[in-house]
């Protein structure tokens, strides 16, 4: 059994998030990047599929993006995965979800995993939408939401919808999975896994390698984004700055005349 | 002319609020697109609801109606939306951002080879073409974002809009659809409903909510608990809080815990991503406390205090704590 996990390199969530001066996206210099949370867990969740068969499946990780991204991938053989694959190439940075959908299928074609393991959404771009264009472009079953795994001849799964609802899904192999944040604990690389993870391979390709030159990149972008900037300002909120004191004083002073104390 | 296509969506029986809505944002920008409005509704014995579209803005209408729609599922519902697409031939296709939708809509846009925007809030048309504003970052920006090729495919977040409430000439043409069992790889088994909470803060009057940036199960109960505590309410969480461990599911607010209307809601650390917002955001009060002045949270809030929350939530607690004698 093969398990493919896709990874995206993100800003940290603490990172100050400043427009750059053309307005179109953050200022990603000097900032600290993460791996998307949701594709924490959908890691943890191929590991604990392998650790489940006895350490048999293998664990692949691919990420698409820049220099910086080894730094990811680094970590996810120190956390268990097995192998990596990097796709790096000037024009796979900036693709939108389509073009990294192609790029996954391209990696995945010649992977040929069992089961793919994704995030349902990016922490930057929210777009959710990589997971079901690359199982469409697969032509394989998939599931988005995912907050239970049960792994067997088919797959079964629980999908969360509103309000605490849950959809119970079975899918037949091969399939991908694009899951929910909180469906597992995700655990820390270890000192060993760390150590045992410089000796893993990391395989780095081009779109060329991929057979993908000129198909994806910024020129086949069906959506730009124009600007990003701060959500305006609500009308109705009174925003305190000052000493502690004062704030503090000015609140209680709301809750008191609420009649809440 | 070209046509807007509006995928309707049912649950427990009805058409969602959420597809009248985008018919709504549908019947804004057609003018702008050059764009009639034409709707789809995928399920079993629906007729009637078709009708009801039909009646209320919908257009045409057409109908996709077999046993193996009567529930979501992936690779039927795709098959509806491609038959409906090949028959109108759409610039623009609009989901509602729901389970169903976000779950479809991207597989549609990938099989059409079309450009994709997710739970945007609003549409507007420039130069004959959709232009769509969302929020990226969870929330702490907006981004405008304009498409250089049709067709598209968008999500619409629930309540962006109102729905629309116009009544025009419409009709309903069936559709068919061939599925059969085999054709499905992905197998509906069964909705679970929400389990009875130990937690009920739907019934609590003040709640103090932290979120991920408390940090761990410590801090949360060294600064939100005292703070509930001393104002006699309940604690509640934002998703991560639950995720990483620190709370039990029950204290979570938002569209995937519980949607909370109290006296007064205290949102400490809390950023105010969508998913959050619409949890809490008619509670009758509502103060936040974050060190980020443009964090999105105070949009809805009435009271804003940006600030540090390890040193303004405790002076709040025992300030209470004062005045009520404690
Ligand atoms: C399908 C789906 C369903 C979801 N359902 C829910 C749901 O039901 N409920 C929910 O909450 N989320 C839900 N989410 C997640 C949601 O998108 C956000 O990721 C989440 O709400 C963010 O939680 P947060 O505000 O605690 O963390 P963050 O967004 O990381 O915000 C932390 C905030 O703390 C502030 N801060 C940091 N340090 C300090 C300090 N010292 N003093 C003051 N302020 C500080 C920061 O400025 C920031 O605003 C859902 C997401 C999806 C995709
Ligand atoms: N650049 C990338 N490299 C690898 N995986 C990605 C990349 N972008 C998106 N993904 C995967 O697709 C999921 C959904 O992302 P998105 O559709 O961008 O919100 C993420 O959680 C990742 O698993």
């Amino acid at each position: 059994m093969k398990l493919m996990v896709c990874l995206k390199q993100v800003p940290h969530q603490d990172a100050r998030l400043d427009v750059r001066s053309d307005g179109t996206w953050i200022q990603e210099d000097n900032i600290k990047f993460e791996i998307n949370s949701y594709d924490t867990f959908a890691l943890e969740e191929a590991l604990r599929v392998k650790d489940a068969n006895g350490g048999s499946p293998e664990v692949v990780v691919v990420s698409i993006g820049p220099e910086r991204v080894t730094q990811a991938l680094r970590t996810a053989l120190g956390m268990g995965a097995d192998r990596a694959v990097h796709v790096k190439d000037a024009d796979a940075d900036g693709v939108d979800a389509l073009g990294a959908a192609k790029i996954l299928a391209a990696v995945a074609k010649a992977e040929s995993p069992d089961v793919v393991f994704m995030g349902l959404m990016s922490d930057d771009g929210n777009f959710a939408a990589v997971g079901p264009m690359l199982a469409e472009l697969l032509g394989v079953p998939h599931a988005t939401s995912v907050v239970k795994v049960s792994m067997d001849a088919a797959i079964t799964v629980e999908r969360e919808l509103e309000a605490g609802a849950l959809e119970v899904v079975e899918l037949s192999k091969p399939a991908l999975l694009a899951v929910q944040t909180g469906l597992n604990q995700v655990r820390y690389a270890s000192l060993k896994g760390i150590m045992a993870a410089k000796k893993k391979p990391i395989e780095t390709k081009s779109l060329a390698d991929l057979g993908l030159a000129g198909q994806v990149g910024a020129a086949s972008r069906r959506v730009k984004i124009e600007k990003v900037y701060p959500p305006p300002k609500g009308t109705g909120a009174e925003l305190l700055k000052g000493s502690t004191d004062e704030v503090v004083g000015k609140v209680l002073g709301k809750i008191k005349e609420l009649g809440l104390l | 002319m070209g046509t807007i296509l509006v995928i309707g969506e049912i649950q427990n029986g009805k058409l969602r609020e959420a597809t009248f809505e985008l018919v709504a944002f549908a019947r804004q920008v057609a003018p702008g697109l050059g764009a009639e409005v034409k709707s789809l509704v995928i399920g079993h014995g629906a007729q009637a609801l078709a009708d009801d579209l039909a009646k209320k803005g919908g257009g045409e209408v057409l109908l996709a109606d077999h046993e193996l729609l009567a529930n979501y599922g992936v690779d039927a519902y795709n098959r509806a939306v491609r038959a409906a697409v090949e028959k109108t031939k759409p610039d623009v296709v609009l989901f509602s951002n729901t389970p169903s939708g976000w779950d479809l809509a991207p597989r549609v846009a990938a099989a059409l080879d079309a450009g994709f925007v997710s739970d945007a809030f609003k549409i507007e048309a420039e130069g004959g073409k959709p232009v769509f504003t969302r929020r990226v970052f969870n929330g702490k920006l907006d981004a405008r974002l304009s498409v250089s090729a049709l067709p598209v495919v968008a999500t619409v977040q629930p309540g962006a809009t109102s729905p629309h409430a116009g009544s025009e000439p419409g009709s309903v043409t069936r559709l068919d659809v061939a599925i059969s069992t085999g054709d499905l790889k992905a197998k509906f088994v069964k909705i679970q409903t929400a389990e009875a909470k130990g937690v009920d803060l739907t019934k609590a009057d003040i709640i103090v909510s932290g979120g991920r940036s408390l940090g761990g199960t410590e801090k949360f109960m060294e600064i939100i608990k005292p703070l509930a505590d001393a104002l006699g309410g309940a604690m509640g969480a934002s998703r991560p809080v639950v995720d990483s461990g620190w709370l039990p599911h029950e204290y979570q607010v938002g569209s995937s815990g519980q949607t909370v209307t109290p006296k007064l809601y205290v949102a400490v650390g809390i950023s105010g991503a969508i998913q959050h917002l619409v949890g809490m955001k008619n509670s009758n009060y509502i103060v936040a406390i974050n060190k980020d002045p443009d964090a999105p949270i105070f949009e809805v809030a009435n009271l804003g205090v940006v600030g540090d929350l390890f040193e303004i939530a405790p002076a709040l607690t025992k300030a209470v704590k004062d005045a009520k004698g404690l």
